[in-house]
């Protein structure tokens, strides 16, 4: 016998308009959080970045593949800091990326039809990423920074030095952090010839963006995580144990 | 030059840390409205419904596949329509690649629709979907739920739209379906969350409309996009199938 509070289709419905009202209340706070964002100023990008991908080296205005929009996925994937204690092998990207990914790759097409590339941008070399993209069956372009600072400067890599102190400066404060990457989305637009950083989003951020967490949100155990958060469950698609 | 304001990084960065308050607050608020959906009052599920599915009849406690929760997308896909919409056929495009993730936390998903079952199968192929996806022709399920209507019920729906003008995606997602505008609005879009305790199978939560825009995976990423939706009047028209844009 279920020790949930079980009533007719009636004080179900009563219930269900109650909180209706206070999902609607979500949706507009979004929707007005959304137009504050466009309004936040842009920053001009002032360095020369370079990145390595399927058609070899490209400057960040080459990967806007010729749309107005860019949003870059920074997924976590160093082989050369992996280890024991982080999330991401010297083969694969970060499982809880490879989840949010996952999130991705069906959608980019809709995406790109309203002015914007999508993108993944990692600090493992191409090799390594193109080798771990074709695992996955993901389509989405996938560009390896690792000769340019590019992930530094968007807040989502680590040098030694900064990691020795224990603390690092991630998600717009100081905070303790051992791994030298982050996860994060990074928004550009390009006019003209100048390209402008307009907006970048970590941790919780990015939990908007991930439709499965949406949908579990909906069911009755919910995200059913407790403290130690998506790490206990997510695993990359194919490695799930069933 | 850009009509836009333009600031230095430090400039850029108070504006950023204002807005990321009000962020926290939102990611807040939807913790808090996650935890009262959870504890909404269930429904005991009392009609046996039976749906046809590939492997030939399944009952509404068999679309669970042995795990003890079940989210059904009602994929607007009635009988007189020969395809998916483009707006239907996009929330599918978000969902297929995370179906193992769902799985994961103790959730099936399948989608339910009131065309026979032939149809559905036809068209999920030429997308390439891999969600279970069955025919509630047989049944009364889409009905009592609210999600599926008679062709007299979608005459009325769309004389009483007529006043208010047709919705332009009304018009273009029903000719892209097949059918006329009476026809497409014998459906409506919503999904219906169900557990399954000890043998009885309860009615959680069911969402339509604006409620279904969170797991419409396009639209979070394109309201952190500094053009937003950029949609106006014209809402959704510019959606296509996956292999129908230009």
């Amino acid at each position: 016998m279920t020790t949930h509070h079980v009533v007719g289709h009636d004080g179900w419905m009563a219930a269900r308009k109650k909180h209706l009202a206070k999902e609607k209340e979500f949706t507009r706070l979004r929707d007005q959080l959304s137009a504050e964002r466009r309004e936040l100023p842009w920053e001009a990008v002032e360095k020369e970045y370079t990145f390595e991908g399927a058609n070899g080296r490209q400057s960040l205005a080459e990967i806007f593949e010729g749309r107005g929009q860019l949003v870059i996925y920074h997924a976590m994937f160093n082989p050369e800091t992996a280890g024991e204690h982080t999330s991401w092998t010297s083969e694969a990207a970060c499982n809880a990326c490879s989840f949010w990914l996952d999130n991705l790759n069906g959608i980019g097409v809709h995406l790109n039809h309203r002015d914007i590339t999508i993108a993944a941008v990692s600090r493992a070399t191409y090799p390594k990423i193109a080798a771990y993209k074709e695992r996955m069956g993901w389509t989405f372009p996938w560009y390896s920074s690792v000769n340019s600072d590019f992930n530094f400067d968007y807040g989502v890599s680590f040098s030694p030095e900064e990691l020795e102190t224990g603390e690092v400066e991630y998600n717009y404060r100081m905070t303790q952090w051992s791994g030298t990457e982050a996860p994060g989305i990074s928004v550009f637009i390009k006019e003209g010839e100048q390209i402008f950083h307009t907006y970048s989003t970590y941790e919780r951020g990015l939990d908007m963006l991930n439709v499965a967490y949406h949908y579990i949100d909906l069911v009755p155990k919910g995200r059913d995580e407790g403290d130690a958060g998506l790490g206990e469950w997510v695993h990359r698609r194919d490695e799930y144990p069933d | 030059m850009t009509q836009h304001t333009i600031g230095t990084r430090e400039e850029w960065l108070a504006s950023r840390e204002e807005l990321l308050k009000r962020e926290k607050e939102h990611t807040r608020l939807g913790d808090e409205i996650a935890q009262q959906r959870r504890d909404l009052p269930w429904v005991p599920v009392e009609k046996e419904y039976r749906f046809d599915a590939e492997d030939g009849e399944q009952t509404l406690a068999e679309l669970f596949e042995g795990r003890s929760q079940l989210l059904i997308y009602h994929f607007m896909f009635g009988p007189s329509y020969e395809a998916g919409d483009p707006v239907n056929s996009s929330i599918a495009d978000a969902v297929d690649g995370v179906l193992p993730h769902l799985h994961a936390r103790d959730v099936t998903f399948a989608f339910v629709s009131q065309a026979p079952l032939e149809k559905l199968q036809a068209y999920r192929r030429r997308m390439g979907w891999s969600f279970p996806w069955v025919s509630s022709a047989p049944t009364d399920f889409n009905f009592d739920l609210g999600f599926s209507h008679t062709p007299e019920e979608g005459r009325e729906v769309v004389e009483q739209m007529m006043g208010g003008g047709l919705p332009s995606i009304v018009d273009q997602n029903a000719r892209s379906a097949g059918t006329d505008a009476a026809g497409y609005m014998t459906e409506n879009p919503g999904f219906s969350a169900f557990v399954h305790e000890d043998g009885t199978v309860y009615h959680t939560y069911s969402t339509t409309w604006r409620g279904l825009e969170f797991v419409m995976g396009y639209y979070p990423i394109l309201d952190h996009a500094p053009k937003g939706r950029d949609e106006g009047e014209a809402w959704q028209l510019w959606l296509r199938r996956h292999d129908e844009y230009e």
